[in-house]
């Protein structure tokens, strides 16, 4: 499509909907063998860092841009948000209610790894406000927890989830991993059984991937990482589509299962390239198509703070037509696909129109679908939806 | 002119001479320290990265000599790789004396022999200079010996220096002031200058490096080229320093720089002679060496609508690299392209990496090739250089390939291994003998076709680096050769095939089919690699179908960062060429004919 047949008169913010407030604690008690998110081991964390965090919920409620919104969803992530204390996340999340205009029923979740929670946490976040926990659990199984690199084992997780329930959480996510090293399909399929048996609202069930500058990308690459082969983790990721299927957790984005009316409002947003405001070292916000991030280092972060400057470190401000192909990107990550009215809402563009021959050629592979309301991946498109969206982005 | 000296920095690859330039430009205070960084004068992005010189490269220095007289020292530093000695050549032609570097840990080496024959062939006035006298290994006495018995060379003007910590170096260029003779020539006689080299200014077109024999130039003159008669009015005359520098005139004996408003490129062939269109010379200056290129390979756009900008950019390309030749081509799998002759695989890749960064394209470069010739049972005989065009094999009577004299110097301990190699290659006729204690120098008559296939490389890992090589072109010899074709997903891909010979043809085969599996990636379909030789199978590879490649997890955090990925994936496909359904990469073309090291 030519520069001159794009639609005039959008601007970033039109058919915006409710924007997502996310916060980042970027501590954990030690470092997963895996990990890349931006977290940083301690056994303390430094209240200077929640003090910095206060000051930026202060200071962003404050502007126009959120004055003028009302949030959907609250999402406190890490790292381990959990290894502060019930009293201080509860604060958080207050500080975060009262600054903001949040809708009558938002989502608010908070990340925990199971070590970290305590029954008077649990009790108090939920007092708080809190109605979704998120719990970290990737494996039942010490070994394998043990070869990740986790600094909790299975009895942990499952008194962790047990607590949950009863401190009143009614809604709960667990995270699991597959395509692990040691790991075999029979292995897999009892982690499925032994989270379905505590009856889940939603599971992440992600496949292991080897993150450049990890310990395994180290191990990878000296040779001493065995993973599972090809077939293995096909029949493991089939086999996770079938029997969560069954248990009343269909699939909704390409590695999470919920309950019908469970899926991660919060999560949704960023697959419909929404807006959402991240705080915290290392968060990244996208303010109605400007997009910029936190910087990394909490140290850093805090400093910045402190002296009274924007902790920001990088930002990006894309065209119509690179928010729309971002957008289709990424709403092809969820089953159901992207809603044509969304996108015609939001940028005046078709996908049809906009690829032409590109899409017709891919449902001619039969990679994806274009319905009359909906472009979605196809059972066969899912699994190498990188061969679609490097052709869409 | 009795201050003005012309001289080349010649030697060995990588016996020092872009280091020993730096120390010179430092000492002559032409950088300050801020402005200086290691081999300044290899200023090709392709050249810093592999740490070679490709092009030879002028500069004017001014110089202070030890006597209080002030001297211009118009030096270039060249290239020591084989495939670029026609750089040497050229830039000898502009000079009366080189610089003949030898490392003091390597000693003579085969492009220390063969550049010394070339500056002798030019009447050059030598100075032999033991570089790298700062290494542990250095053994300057023996390499001085070396070079006073075997190159019989003047054991007293050598020189002793380290261009790294730059020991010696003031010394070497009191030598240059003291022993070199300066330009002779006359600037009342006529113009006679000659075009040692050039390059395309989007806006100032051609820009002429030249030597001036005879005569003087200024702006406002009317130069004629004397090979086709083209008359430009000259804008601007100057030196090349660190920038070009314009001058009033340049005159007989120097060095330095014409432009003349020149847009059409094919008027400068670098060799021709300018002179003044109101006040000719006689007649041209002899010139330069007719080139013969030996490795043809074609080079098409990987997208089609690139085919003018890859014309215009190879016309510009040879204005600047005088030993590319090239004509129009076409192939059934890659649209149109050019064929093009190169020096060797080194010069091919150099080409390809300067036509895609210099003039932004995605190129594809098919399996190289020598010129064969092709005798038919009519009695006539066809060269090809291109497979694509090998006749039907029932037309022929007998195919001849070229053959060359392999000079191998090497230390004694590798004679085995590199004896080895070369019947590999289907060598014949080796001899050896010691032409210095400890070293062997070894010729063997070998195809060139073997050559081209990743010889140098091979002979570099099996003498650990101390292997090195020089060549001549011999003659032509009959040979039973087979065209092997490459068939992915069924269909022959033209661009592919190769001929080789018969013994050989299997295993090429299996090779070939190898490198692509690896090379090319896996897609949603099953893709069957065959080689083929007539209608027989010999090889086959199969790459599975892609069932699995998707990211795991995408939030709103690294939005950003999993696009620039899959904008990463959407480049990579860009850089294919789709041969039937199956998508080829750039690399996978070149990749056939590399060993594994
Ligand atoms: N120790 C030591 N190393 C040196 C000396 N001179 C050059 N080198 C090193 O030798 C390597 C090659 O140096 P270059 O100056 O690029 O060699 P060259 O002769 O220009 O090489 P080509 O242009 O590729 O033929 C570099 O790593 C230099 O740092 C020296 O006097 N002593
Ligand atoms: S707990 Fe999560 S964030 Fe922390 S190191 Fe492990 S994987 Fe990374
Ligand atoms: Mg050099």
């Amino acid at each position: 499509m030519s520069p001159e047949s794009l639609p005039t008169g959008f601007t970033p913010a039109s058919g915006e909907e409710s924007p997502g407030l996310y916060l980042h604690i970027p501590f954990c008690k030690s470092r997963c063998a895996y990990c890349s998110f931006n977290s940083y081991a301690c056994q303390s964390p430094p209240a200077a860092y929640l003090t910095a965090l206060a000051s930026q919920i202060r200071h962003w409620a404050d502007q126009q841009w959120c004055r003028e919104r009302t949030f959907a969803t609250l999402f406190i992530g890490g790292g381990t948000p959990t290894i502060y204390g019930g009293n201080e996340l509860a604060e958080l999340v207050g500080l975060c209610l009262a600054s903001f205009n949040f809708t009558e029923d938002a989502e608010i979740t908070v990340e925990a790894n199971p070590n970290t929670v305590t029954m008077p946490m649990l009790t108090s976040l939920r007092r708080t406000g809190v109605n979704r926990l998120s719990l970290g659990v990737q494996a039942f199984s010490d070994r394998l927890l043990g070869a990740l690199g986790r600094s909790h084992t299975k009895g942990e997780a499952c008194a962790a989830i047990k607590a949950a329930r009863k401190g009143g959480f009614t809604n709960i996510n667990l995270d699991l991993m597959y395509g692990l090293p040691g790991q075999r399909a029979t292995d897999w399929r009892e982690s499925l059984d032994q989270a379905l048996a505590f009856g889940p609202e939603h599971l992440a069930c992600y496949e292991l991937t080897i993150e450049e500058e990890t310990p395994f990308a180290r191990l990878v690459e000296k040779g001493a990482l065995t993973l599972p082969g090809e077939e293995e983790v096909l029949a493991m990721a089939a086999l996770t589509h079938d029997l969560l299927a069954q248990a009343g957790l269909p699939r909704y984005e390409i590695s999470n299962y919920a309950a019908s009316g469970n899926q991660c409002r919060h999560n949704l947003n960023y697959w419909r390239n929404g807006s959402y405001l991240g705080l915290g070292a290392g968060a990244v916000s996208c303010l109605s198509g400007f997009r910029f991030s936190t910087v990394e280092e909490p140290e850093a972060f805090a400093a910045l703070v402190q002296k009274g400057e924007l902790p920001l470190s990088e930002g990006e401000c894309l065209s119509l037509a690179a928010r729309f192909r971002e957008s289709v990107v990424m709403g092809l990550r969820m089953i159901e696909g992207i809603s044509l009215a969304r996108l015609q809402r939001r940028f005046g563009l078709t996908p049809a129109g906009y690829y032409g021959k590109m899409l017709e050629e891919l449902q001619e592979q039969g990679l994806i679908v274009l319905a009359s309301d909906s472009l979605r991946l196809t059972e066969a498109g899912l699994p190498v939806a990188n061969q679609v969206l490097s052709r869409l982005v | 002119m009795e201050n003005i000296r012309n001289f080349s920095i010649i030697a060995h690859i990588d016996h020092g001479k872009s280091t020993l330039a730096d120390r010179f430009i430092q000492l002559c205070g032409m950088v300050t320290d801020r402005q200086f960084h290691d081999q300044l004068l290899d200023s090709m992005d392709i050249e810093r990265e592999r740490g070679i010189t490709i092009k030879s490269q002028a500069i004017c220095l001014p110089y202070r000599a030890k006597n209080g007289k002030d001297y211009i020292l118009n030096l270039v530093d060249t290239p020591g790789h084989v495939d670029f000695s026609y750089e040497v050549s050229r830039a000898l032609a502009s000079c009366e004396g080189a610089l003949l570097l030898v490392d003091a840990a390597q000693g003579i080496e085969a492009q220390t022999l063969a550049n010394l024959y070339l500056a002798m062939e030019n009447n050059l006035e030598v100075i032999p200079v033991i570089n790298k006298i700062d290494l542990p290994s250095a053994d300057p006495e023996g390499v001085a010996l070396q070079i006073e018995e075997d190159l019989g060379l003047d054991a007293d003007h050598i020189q002793f220096c380290s261009a790294k910590t730059g020991k010696g170096v003031d010394t070497v260029l009191e030598a240059v002031v003291n022993l070199l003779p300066p330009p002779t020539g006359d600037p009342e006689k006529p113009l006679e200058a000659l075009i040692f080299d050039a390059f395309y200014d989007p806006f100032r077109g051609t820009i002429i490096s030249c030597r001036l024999f005879e005569g003087r130039i200024k702006a406002g003159d009317t130069i004629l080229f004397m090979s086709n008669n083209a008359a430009y009015r000259v804008e601007e005359v100057g030196f090349f320093r660190l920038t070009r520098e314009p001058q009033k005139e340049l005159s007989a004996g120097q060095v330095g720089y014409i432009i003349a408003g020149i847009k059409t490129i094919t008027d400068t062939r670098p060799g021709d002679t300018i002179t003044l269109k109101d006040r000719p010379c006689a007649k041209p200056l002899p010139g330069f060496q007719e080139i013969k290129q030996v490795v043809f390979s074609s080079i098409y756009p990987v997208s089609t609508d690139d085919y003018e900008t890859l014309a215009t950019a190879i016309e510009k390309l040879t204005l600047n690299d005088a030993s590319l030749s090239f004509q129009k081509d076409s192939s059934t799998a890659l649209g149109f392209g050019f064929r093009c002759g190169f020096l060797g695989l080194l010069h091919l890749e150099v080409v390809q990496e300067r036509l895609e960064r210099e003039f932004d394209l995605s190129l594809i470069l098919t399996v190289p090739s020598v010129n064969y010739k092709i005798f038919l049972k009519d009695g006539t005989m066809k060269e090809v250089d291109n497979p694509a065009y090998y006749p039907d094999p029932t037309t022929i009577e007998r195919i001849e390939e070229p053959f060359i004299k392999a000079t191998i110097l090497i230390p004694e301990r590798y004679m085995g291994v590199v004896m080895t190699l070369c019947m590999e290659r289907r060598g014949e006729n080796t001899h050896h003998h010691y032409p210095m204690p400890g070293r062997i120098e070894f010729t063997c008559e070998v195809p060139l076709a073997e050559i081209i296939y990743d010889f140098y490389d091979r002979l570099k890992s099996v003498t650990q680096g101390y292997g090195s090589f020089d060549y001549d072109l011999l003659d032509y010899r009959e040979s039973d050769l087979v065209k092997l074709d490459i068939l992915v997903n069924g269909e022959r891909v033209d661009a592919l095939s190769q001929l080789v010979h018969r013994n050989n043809a299997r295993a090429r085969g299996l090779h070939a089919c190898e490198k692509l599996k690896e090379e090319i990636p896996r897609q949603m379909f099953k893709i069957a690699i065959q080689a083929a030789v007539g209608g027989n199978i010999i090889g086959r590879e199969t790459i599975s179908a892609l069932r699995k490649d998707v990211l795991a997890k995408c939030y709103g955090g690294d939005i950003s960062r999993k696009r620039k990925l899959l904008e990463k994936q959407k480049a990579g496909k860009k850089r294919m060429k789709t041969v039937g359904n199956v998508e080829i990469p750039q690399s996978a073309f070149l990749a056939v004919l590399k060993s594994d090291q």
